[in-house]
């Protein structure tokens, strides 16, 4: 096995259990959670473009997401147009929007880009919430549901999870090719020191701007296929901050800058939110909101033990193996 | 004919004149030293001529294109490639993927970057640490991967700002060295250099700033007796 196939391994066995899931289960509690984490699993992977890999941190990143939701409800609505459509409208939206906070990125570093870019999101959310006669304003729009793959019309959980694995694969490629291209190296550089990367002749400025505008179109193209799973787009979800810090929160906890990180993280919360708000949430339960409490002390564990996230964390974990078998070999033969 | 010519160079902080009127030329194959006490002006000249602050008047050209203007990434695709004082390696890189950077931007391949860098690594003593975290080098080491890096971009001029400064002793004949190598192979350096005793060793030509103005240029044992020279670095009362 080559090292590069190797390095892949942990990703292939991932979305080859995703790949078999629907063969085996019918249970539509378990694919719908199969079908989120895999969704949020992209957006998150998607962000993790911009700040992972640019180390541009950007917490209005639901801005895009909303474009492509939006763009999805209201073609689909006005127009009867088809949401594969909307994906690439919404797409070339977020794509311009991606070049204005890109501009910004050049101008603001650090903690200031960050506050501009959760600015960016609150005016969305404002247009969102009060430009009623075109978006319904804060009522939200239901996402028309017509039959057929066309209009993405579709009942069967089971092609949702080869949808959305389908996404998930090529945003895990898009980052892989980040971590190997010429282009990934320079980008690195852009990160580490802008500019040492500068001196040695990387086009930084436009690097970043050109990451932030792909990491907009594919969290775009992600919110438009969540649009057509959920069937309802409201501002005041996806415009907002919780939504980005959601998109964040998965890429930093699974490995931040890294290809398998964002869906491992989105795994890991997507499950722990879900298990813990059936568990100790709802009606029945004897302290309201117990449950988010546990899970901010499980956050606060993970990233007690595992501060670079769970892929270094793990990696770490099989490499310390690998050297006390190592050590212990050597012990034996002396 | 020059290769790199500086004329009138210019640059004001605020109220701070940094470089007043520079002008100075360097020929294809030349080893020029920068001196000069601390504040008078070596490290702006520097920025100036690698595209990070742009000049308030003057220009710099390289084999007669003019540089003034442009970008400090395209400055070093036309041919300039620099070291910084406060040495900057991408810290959380390996030490091969650090050069790769500058070698990637003469190729588009790879695989092709690694080698070279693979190669400039040994070239400059660093072949073993090729794939140790930057972060983990000595600071003679670090000077040796900034080298490296600005190598890789291969540069028609190297900027080089305080190689030896910082360096424990012991270092410091290797580095040295390593410099004499480059301009013994061909390549044009400029280079800014506190170590009194390392310029006049290995520079061709010594340019002396002092409080932002040029005050001498030429041969190192002229310039190291220049009356104003002297004054510049010892006070008044030393020049005789």
């Amino acid at each position: 096995m080559t090292a590069a196939l190797r390095s892949m391994a942990p990703a292939l066995a991932l979305f080859g259990f995703a790949a078999l899931v629907p063969l085996f289960v019918r249970d539509a509690f378990f694919l719908d959670g199969l079908i989120l984490i895999l969704l949020w699993g992209s957006v998150a992977a998607a962000w993790n473009v911009a700040a992972g890999y640019a180390g541009q941190v950007s917490l209005g990143h639901s801005v895009f997401f909303g474009l492509g939701a939006y763009s999805a409800a209201l073609m689909g609505t006005k127009w009867n147009l088809s949401p594969w459509i909307a994906m690439v409208v919404g797409a070339a939206l977020a794509t311009v929007m991606g070049f204005v906070i890109g501009f910004l990125s050049n101008r603001l570093r650090g903690p200031y880009f960050v506050l501009a870019t959760i600015a960016f999101s609150q005016v969305f959310l404002i247009v969102g919430s009060r430009w009623r006669g075109f978006t319904s304003g804060s009522e939200g729009i239901p996402v028309p549901f017509r039959p057929g793959f066309w209009t993405l019309g579709l009942v069967e959980k089971r092609v949702w999870v080869y949808l959305m694995l389908a996404l998930a694969i090529g945003l895990y490629l898009i980052q892989l090719y980040l971590e190997r291209s010429r282009r990934g190296y320079q980008l690195a550089a852009v990160r580490e020191d802008e500019d040492a990367a500068l001196s040695l002749g990387v086009p930084a400025r436009r690097l970043k701007v050109a990451a932030i505008a792909v990491s907009a179109a594919l969290t775009s193209v992600c919110g438009t296929l969540w649009a057509q799973y959920v069937g309802f787009v409201d501002p005041f979800y996806v415009f907002s901050v919780d939504l980005s810090v959601r998109f964040a929160l998965a890429a930093v906890t699974g490995g931040l800058g890294t290809a398998l990180g964002p869906f491992l993280g989105a795994a890991l919360i997507t499950v722990l939110e879900t298990y813990l708000r059936a568990r100790f949430g709802g009606i029945g339960a004897g302290l309201v909101g117990i449950y988010l409490i546990i899970y901010g002390v499980a956050l606060i564990l993970i990233m007690r033990f595992a501060p670079q996230g769970l892929v270094p964390w793990l990696a770490s974990l099989s490499g310390r193996r690998r050297v006390s078998r190592a050590t212990g070999a050597a012990g034996v033969a002396s | 004919m020059s290769l790199l010519a500086v004329s009138g160079i210019t640059k004001h902080f605020g109220g701070i004149i940094a470089n007043r009127d520079i002008s100075f030329e360097v020929a294809p194959g030349e080893l020029v030293g920068i001196i000069g006490p601390n504040g008078s002006g070596k490290s702006t000249l520097f920025e100036v001529i690698s595209g990070f602050y742009p000049p308030d008047a003057g220009e710099v050209r390289l084999d007669g294109q003019r540089l003034t203007g442009l970008s400090p990434d395209r400055v070093c695709r036309l041919g300039i490639a620099r070291t910084f004082q406060k040495l900057r390696p991408f810290a959380g890189m390996s030490v091969v993927d650090n050069v790769m950077v500058g070698a990637l931007t003469r190729t588009h391949d790879v695989r092709h970057a690694r080698e070279r860098a693979l190669a400039l690594l040994d070239r400059v003593g660093l072949g073993e640490k090729a794939h140790a975290h930057a972060r983990t080098l000595s600071t003679g080491q670090r000077k040796r991967l900034e080298l490296a890096r600005a190598l890789a971009t291969e540069p028609r001029v190297l900027l080089l700002d305080e190689v030896t400064g910082g360096v424990d002793q012991r270092s410091i004949p290797g580095l040295v060295q390593l410099v004499r190598e480059l301009h013994r192979d061909g390549l044009t350096l400029l280079v800014i250099e506190h170590n009194m005793r390392v310029i006049t060793a290995v520079a061709q030509r010594i340019v002396a700033l002092y409080l932002g103005e040029k005050i001498a240029d030429g041969a190192p044992d002229a310039v190291t007796r220049d009356r104003r020279v002297v004054e510049a670095y010892l006070g008044q009362a030393y020049a005789g």
